[in-house]
């Protein structure tokens, strides 16, 4: 066995390995509330298993949600990019890196009814790969318990559409999407799973406290499923809290004469049984 | 066969009668500040509650005012002076009331 190949594809195992756990987050604490109200967000692209990496983020493309009240109301979309802020945002270690966060007034976030919160990031180089990732990220949040349009598709280039409300799961519950682009499933698509597994410090922009649940073993970091041929996955739910759901290599294209590939990711909260 | 058909009946019935059980009728009213009430409603299971009534009682349980939820569900009436309640009737099991202490800005 030629020594110098071996370490060659070791290398390349070791450098290709982070890049599957790439995860842009769009975070708040509570995705089902009582009532509106001002709502919180930040925008981090991180691994959020080990929460030991903070990629720099590129400047956001789109920033949106998509309203709607009962099945028969009409969805409203509404820009926010005007309420972004850039921030630091502070991972284990000594690992940092730029984020954004966003305070939305009351006025925004008031009525009853499911919100689609899209986030559009510019895309992120990776060094590793020699080409870019755009990951198509959406967050579901409910005001009221009156639900909307939280399994509409919305078209985007790479995206999850939720078969199960994804601000109500049960811990121990499965929770079923559908991968798809431009309206159209995806079939037999890898499905990668990760849980936030460490606290999030709102007011200080930073990840902390003790790792939630120990691995034993690489696999169990992120979990892969796979999609059927009609796009369709489910992933079980075994602990409380934010899971990621993220899928690579939805559409691949070149940008800057680099490859990019597009991505979809959906963030699901899972609550315990009182 | 006729059997068939009075079991059928009845299944029908139940299926209907436990989807009318299992919705939950919920109803939210905002102080827009400008001297009007914005009031919303809608059900659990997504449902509308187009023309839904809405009744608004003075603090001496005087009705002041009566209308219905629009189309898109949803009403706007003047905040009136002093102690009220506004209520959703949704008929029985169906009706929340929200007094207007509770209603902010």
């Amino acid at each position: 066995m030629n020594r110098g190949l071996l370490l060659a594809g070791l290398l390349t195992l070791f450098l290709s390995a982070p890049a599957l756990a790439h995860f842009q987050m769009l975070y708040t604490p509570q995705s089902a509330l009582e009532q509106g109200g001002e709502l919180h967000l930040k925008l981090i692209f991180t691994h959020p298993f080990k929460c030991d990496h903070i990629m720099d983020m590129a400047p956001v493309q789109e920033f949106y949600m998509v309203h709607q009240r009962g099945e028969e109301g009409k969805p409203q979309k509404t820009d926010l990019k005007e309420f972004l802020k850039e921030i630091t945002w502070r991972g284990l270690g000594d690992a940092a890196g730029k984020a954004f966060e966003a305070v939305l007034p009351a006025r925004v976030v008031r009525s009853i009814g499911d919100y689609v919160f899209v986030l559009v990031p510019g895309p992120y180089y990776e060094k590793a790969d020699e080409g870019y990732i755009q990951q198509f990220t959406k967050m579901i949040v409910n005001v009221g318990g009156v639900p909307g349009n939280w399994h509409q598709p919305l078209g985007l280039p790479a995206e999850i559409v939720p078969l199960n409300k994804p601000y109500a799961n049960w811990t121990g519950g499965i929770f079923r999407g559908v991968v798809m682009s431009n309206g159209k499933p995806v079939p037999n698509a890898e499905v990668d799973v990760e849980y936030l597994n460490f606290d999030v410090n709102m007011a200080a922009n930073a990840f902390e406290g003790e790792a939630k649940i120990k691995a034993p073993h690489p696999a169990f970091e992120t979990i892969t499923v796979l999609a059927n041929a009609w796009g369709e996955f489910a992933v079980s739910l075994p602990k409380a809290g934010w899971w990621g759901i993220a899928v690579p290599d939805v559409v691949e294209l070149k940008h800057e004469g680099k490859s990019m590939v597009q991505e979809a990711v959906l963030w699901i909260q899972v609550t315990d049984l009182p | 066969m006729k059997r068939f058909f009075a079991l059928a009946l009845a299944c029908g019935f139940l299926v209907i009668g436990g989807q009318s059980l299992a919705h939950t009728p919920l109803f939210a009213c905002f102080d827009n500040a400008d001297g009007t009430i914005f009031c919303e409603g809608g059900f659990s299971d997504g449902s509308s509650a187009a023309g839904v009534p809405i009744i608004v009682k003075n603090g001496a349980g005087k009705v002041i005012f009566r209308g219905e939820l629009s189309r898109t569900s949803d009403i706007e009436f003047n905040k009136p002076e002093g102690e009220y309640s506004v209520l959703f009737d949704g008929g029985e099991e169906h009706s929340i009331e929200i007094p207007g202490s509770q209603i902010f800005k």
